[in-house]
């Protein structure tokens, strides 16, 4: 019994947490269904989030213009280092950028992501973000539960600390890390 | 010999003030105006022509899109709310006013949508120039950043911006004023735009 109202905690932890609690740019959203998302990367390999249910999805909004997108990316990749993919995906989305474009970029900003290319950024206008970047947190049955509103350093402990409030998300500290694809 | 020395003097003279002629031509961007009022930090600064022009060609806008960016006039604008409560962006509460105190007129996002359609500007370079808009309208969580340009009819002349913010959850809150005067957009011909 204990351990049926342990796993229902860790299960609603996080839903529960008020905007006080969050860390800085975080806000909590109503758990509307999250809008269609299929997009291919720049190999063209599609990835549906209807078939990431069952995990935490990041879906992060970004493009190379912009220059907090920049300024964050790095933090992105340290933090997706340690993310267990089965658990809390990453799924970047460039908004209405050249291939040319992205691939310089990534290459030599953070070589160890991949993303999404929402070409004619008609994708990124139905998720309808208050800017960029903008991440999403979409719950394992594809609800959307936090926005992070503009950049930050995602790899510092109250971001790390949220993350790991994600039921599962997470190893715990010097547990197995994955890397980000 | 003499004469020849004095025609190499002069051409010295000549190509010496014809560079700097030329770097004077060049459009200085001021400095930006940033600080904080009443819990609001900002950051605003107008953008030559040259400088809206390079970072749209840098994304590949075609030329016809960048010779109609390049006859408004731009002030990016970054804000961040500091407060506790909400703040309220709304572009439409936003005064542009010349020397003479006239209204400068704002180009909002439905000029620049029906433009784009007229001129058959490609839908990602739209979604791009969409996101390198201030938003009409935000509600402003703390601690939440936006940025973005405002254009409007390049007034001849110095022009002040009056941006006023309503605050609090309901709008309950008392209003946040920022001026700004002195503002310029040097090069562009106020003929050329229509609102």
């Amino acid at each position: 019994m204990r351990r049926v109202v342990l796993l229902f905690w860790l299960w609603w932890a996080p839903f529960g947490l008020s905007a006080g609690e969050l860390p800085v740019g975080l806000i909590p959203l109503d758990g509307r269904p999250a809008p269609p998302l299929r997009l291919a990367d720049m190999s063209g390999k599609v990835t549906d989030l209807k078939g990431l249910r069952g995990r935490w999805v990041m879906v992060h909004f970004w493009a190379s213009w912009c220059r907090p997108c920049r300024k964050e990316m790095p933090s992105i990749q340290r933090m997706a280092e340690q993310l267990v993919p089965q658990h809390l995906q990453l799924v970047m989305v460039n908004t209405a950028e050249t291939d040319e474009t992205v691939f310089s970029f990534l290459a030599v900003v953070t070589p160890d992501l991949d993303t999404l290319m929402d070409r004619d950024g008609q994708v990124t206008d139905r998720w309808q973000p208050r800017g960029l970047p903008s991440s999403f947190f979409v719950d394992p049955q594809g609800r959307l539960r936090y926005l992070a509103l503009g950049g930050r350093k995602w790899d510092t402990p109250p971001y790390m600390s949220f993350l790991r409030a994600l039921p599962g998300s997470l190893p715990p500290p010097g547990g197995p890390k994955n890397g980000p694809k | 010999m003499q004469r020849l020395s004095i025609l190499l003097f002069a051409s010295g003279w000549l190509v010496v003030a014809y560079l700097v002629s030329s770097v004077q031509a060049q459009e200085q961007a001021p400095g930006p105006i940033q600080g904080n009022k009443e819990g609001i930090s900002y950051r605003l600064s107008v953008p030559t022509v040259e400088q809206i022009a390079a970072f749209y060609e840098g994304r590949g806008f075609p030329r016809r899109a960048i010779q109609a960016l390049t006859k408004a006039c731009f002030i990016t604008v970054f804000l961040a709310n500091r407060r506790q409560d909400v703040v309220w962006l709304e572009l439409n509460r936003w005064r542009f006013v010349d020397a003479q105190g006239k209204e400068v007129p704002r180009l909002p996002r439905p000029h620049w949508n029906a433009l784009w359609q007229k001129l058959d500007v490609p839908p990602a370079h739209r979604a791009t120039f969409g996101w390198t808009q201030l938003p009409e309208r935000r509600d402003l969580r703390p601690q939440e950043p936006v940025g973005g340009n405002v254009t409007v009819v390049p007034p001849r002349g110095t022009f002040t911006l009056e941006a006023r913010f309503y605050t609090g959850a309901r709008k309950e809150g008392k209003d946040i004023v920022l001026r700004f005067a002195g503002l310029a957009c040097p090069g562009r011909a106020a003929k050329e735009v229509n609102p």
